[in-house]
C-alpha cells in the first residue's frame, strides 16, 4: 500500500498549504483577509515613503518640505553628527576604527574558540586598551579627545560592552555571595541587590555622575564616565546576580553533592559544574538582560552623554532639519535592530548548541 | 586485629525534631562488602552520607581510615578522596561528556595532569564496559550505562572504599543486572564496600554481612542467608517479606 500525493482528501502543494493554515474555517478566513488587507497596505505605505516618494539626494534646500515622502538627505547630511556626536571632525576616523576594535571584540567574544579563562578577559582588555587609545589619543599624530567629548555609536558600544564586561563577574559574584553559607555576608548581598533593584538606573547614574563628586575624595572619583559605567554595571549586576542564582537553584542538589563526593574544592565546584549549568539554565533570561541592556544605554543623556539616541536629537534639534525627525528615528531605530537583533539571533544559535550537548 | 576501615561510634543525628539516627554504632573491617536494607525512612542513606561528610551529625564520632570526619573540613576532603560514591539518581554532570565527566574530578581533587587522567578515564570506562560511549554526554546514555559511568568516575579516584545509595533503584528493571553485575565483580576484589540496596540477590551473592535498619536504628545484623531463614525481629521478618515479593 502506498500514500498516494494525488489523494484528494489530503492534497498537497501551494494552495493546500494556503487553505490549511489560512482558510480552514469561516472565521479563519475573515481573519486572514483582514490582516492581510492591513499588511499588504501598511506594506504599500512604507515602501511608498521609504522608497519611492523619497528624496535621496538634495538638489535645491526646499524640496523636502514639500515631497511627501521620506527626505533622507538629512541622513547624509547629518549623519556624522549622529554617529560621532561631539567628536571632533577632524579625528572621527579615529571614532570609527574604535567602533570597529569594539565590534570586533564583541563577535570574537561571542565564538566559542575564545571562551577560556585566559583568552576571553585577554580578549576584552586587549579591545578596551585599543579602544580608549583610539578615542582618547594625546601621542603620535593624534591629538587628545576627553571622554566628555566622545558620542554617538562609539560612545554607545562602549557603555554596553564595559557594563557587560564589569557587570557580568560581578554578577556571579553577588550570586554567589548570596548563595553563603554565612548568613552576614548572604543577607548583606541581598540587601545590596534588593536595594539596587529597588532604585531607578536614572537615580543610580545621576548619584554616579553628580552626588559621588560632591562626598568622595578626588583620587576615588575618576572620570564622569567612569563612574556612571561602573554604576550602570553593578545595576545591571543586581539584575543578572538573580537571574545566575536562579540558574544555579535549578541545577539539582544531586550536581553539588556529587562534586562533593568526588573531593572537588569549592571553586571548581562552582567554575566547572554550577555556572556552566546555571548559564546553559538560564541563556534566554540572560540575552533578554543584555538586549534591556543595550537599549538602556540611551539614557546616559541624561547625565550629559552625548551617545547614539542624544546625537539624533542634536541631529534634528536645529531648525534646518527639524521636519525630518521620522527620518532620524527610523534611522536610529535600525541601527539599535542591527544589533539588538544580532543578540537575538546569537542566543537562539547558543540554545540550539547547547541542546546539541556542548558545554 | 587491624584498625576497621570505618568505625561509628554512637552516632546521633536529627532533621529539625526528627531523630534520624539514634545511637547507631557500626565498625566496617577493611575489604568487607556491608548491606544495609530496611524500609524507607529508617535512616539507612542518612547513614552512609555521614560516611563522607555528606551530612552533619549531632554526637557520636565517626572515622574512615583513621580519619575523623566532622567539622574539620581539611579532613572531610581527605576522607573523601579515598572515599567513592554512587548516588539513586546517578548524578552525572550533564554538560560534560563521559570521559570529561571522569576526567575532570581527577585533575580537579587530586590534582593528576590530563594526559595521565585520560588514560585512568579510559581504563576504567573500558572496565564498566561503556567505553565506547567516551564521547557521548550523559542524557544520550540509559540509565544502566550512566550508573557505570557514575561508578567508573568514582574509581578513577582509586577510592579504598565504595559507597552506594540505592544504586538500582532509579532503574529500568531490565537494567538493574547490567550495574549489579559490575558491583558484584567489585565486591570479589578487596575493595570495601558499603551498599544501601533493596537487592537482596546481590546480598546474597557477593555481601560479608548485612545489616538491617529501621526507625534509625541497627535492628538486626548477621549474613544474607541467617537474615533470610532465622530472622530474630519481627521488622525483619516483614521486610525480607515484602522484598521478596
Amino acid at each position: 500500500m502506498s500514500l498516494t500525493l494525488s489523494n484528494p482528501d489530503n492534497p498537497t502543494g501551494f494552495v493546500a498549504a494556503l487553505r490549511k493554515h489560512f482558510f480552514a474555517t469561516k472565521l479563519d478566513a475573515v481573519i486572514s483577509l483582514v490582516f492581510g488587507a492591513l499588511i499588504i497596505w501598511f506594506v504599500m505605505g512604507v515602501v511608498d515613503w521609504a522608497i519611492l516618494d523619497a528624496i535621496f539626494r538634495l538638489e535645491n534646500r526646499d524640496q523636502c518640505t514639500y515631497e511627501a515622502g521620506a527626505c533622507w538627505a538629512v541622513i547624509e547630511s547629518r549623519g556624522r553628527l549622529i554617529m560621532f556626536g561631539l567628536y571632533p571632525y577632524a579625528e572621527q576616523w579615529r571614532s570609527t576604527l574604535a567602533c570597529f576594535v569594539i565590534i570586533a571584540t564583541m563577535v570574537l567574544s561571542c565564538v566559542p574558540l575564545f571562551w577560556s579563562v585566559r583568552r576571553l578577559p585577554a580578549l576584552w582588555v586587549g579591545g578596551f586598551t585599543v579602544f580608549v587609545l583610539l578615542m582618547r589619543g594625546g601621542f603620535w599624530n593624534m591629538p587628545l579627545v576627553t571622554s566628555e567629548q566622545w558620542g554617538g555609536l562609539a560612545l554607545t558600544l562602549f557603555i554596553f560592552s564595559a557594563v557587560f564586561v564589569i557587570g557580568m563577574p560581578l554578577a556571579v559574584l553577588f550570586a554567589l555571595a548570596r548563595r553563603s553559607d554565612l548568613p552576614v555576608i548572604a543577607k548583606s548581598f541581598g540587601l545590596i541587590i534588593d536595594f539596587v533593584r529597588s532604585l531607578p538606573l536614572l537615580t543610580i547614574l545621576f548619584a554616579a555622575a553628580v552626588v559621588v563628586p560632591l562626598i568622595a575624595p578626588e583620587a576615588l572619583q575618576g572620570n564622569k564616565l567612569m563612574r556612571v559605567v561602573v554604576a550602570f554595571a553593578v545595576f545591571f549586576a543586581a539584575y543578572q546576580a538573580e537571574i545566575i542564582r536562579a540558574g544555579m537553584q535549578s541545577t539539582s542538589a544531586g550536581q553539588e553533592e556529587a562534586a562533593i563526593a568526588l573531593g572537588m574544592p569549592y571553586w571548581s565546584l562552582v567554575v566547572d559544574i554550577l555556572l556552566p549549568q546555571a548559564f546553559r539554565n538560564t541563556l534566554p533570561s540572560t540575552i533578554n538582560q543584555a538586549v534591556i541592556t543595550f537599549k538602556e544605554t540611551s539614557i546616559v543623556t541624561f547625565v550629559g552623554f552625548f551617545e547614539l539616541m542624544a546625537s539624533g536629537n542634536a541631529a534634528i534639534g536645529t531648525g534646518e532639519w527639524g521636519n525630518q525627525y521620522v527620518e532620524v528615528y527610523v534611522f536610529l531605530a535600525f541601527i539599535y535592530f542591527i544589533f539588538v537583533f544580532g543578540l537575538s539571533r546569537y542566543g537562539a544559535w547558543l540554545e540550539t548548541r547547547m541542546r546539541l550537548g556542548h558545554g | 586485629m587491624a584498625d576497621p576501615a570505618i568505625h561509628i561510634q554512637s552516632v546521633d543525628k536529627y532533621y529539625g525534631d526528627y531523630h534520624a539516627l539514634r545511637d547507631v554504632s557500626l565498625d566496617v573491617p577493611d575489604g568487607q562488602t556491608l548491606v544495609i536494607c530496611g524500609p524507607s525512612g529508617s535512616g539507612k542513606s542518612t547513614l552512609i552520607r555521614c560516611i563522607n561528610g555528606l551530612e552533619t551529625y549531632a554526637s557520636g564520632s565517626v572515622e574512615v581510615l583513621g580519619l575523623a570526619v566532622g567539622d574539620d573540613r581539611h579532613l572531610c576532603n581527605l576522607v573523601r578522596k579515598q572515599v567513592g560514591m554512587v548516588f539513586q539518581h546517578f548524578n552525572l554532570f550533564p554538560h560534560l561528556t563521559i570521559l570529561e565527566n571522569c576526567v575532570l574530578p581527577q585533575i580537579r581533587a587530586i590534582g593528576k595532569d590530563r594526559t595521565a587522567a585520560t588514560e585512568e578515564a579510559r581504563t576504567q570506562l573500558a572496565r564498566m564496559q561503556v567505553d565506547i560511549h567516551a564521547e557521548k554526554y550523559p542524557d544520550q546514555l540509559s540509565g544502566g550505562q550512566q550508573q557505570r559511568v557514575a561508578l567508573a568516575r568514582a574509581l578513577c579516584l582509586k577510592p579504598k572504599i565504595m559507597l552506594f545509595d540505592e544504586p538500582t533503584s532509579a532503574l529500568d528493571p531490565e537494567m538493574i543486572s547490567e550495574v549489579l553485575d559490575v558491583m558484584q565483580a567489585l565486591a570479589r576484589e578487596d575493595m570495601t564496600i558499603i551498599c544501601v540496596t533493596h537487592e537482596m540477590g546481590f546480598a546474597r551473592a557477593v555481601a560479608d554481612r548485612v545489616i538491617l535498619m529501621a526507625e534509625g536504628r541497627i535492628v538486626e545484623e548477621g549474613t544474607a542467608e541467617q537474615m533470610f531463614t532465622a530472622p530474630t525481629h519481627q521488622i525483619t521478618r516483614d521486610f525480607m517479606k515484602a522484598v521478596q515479593r
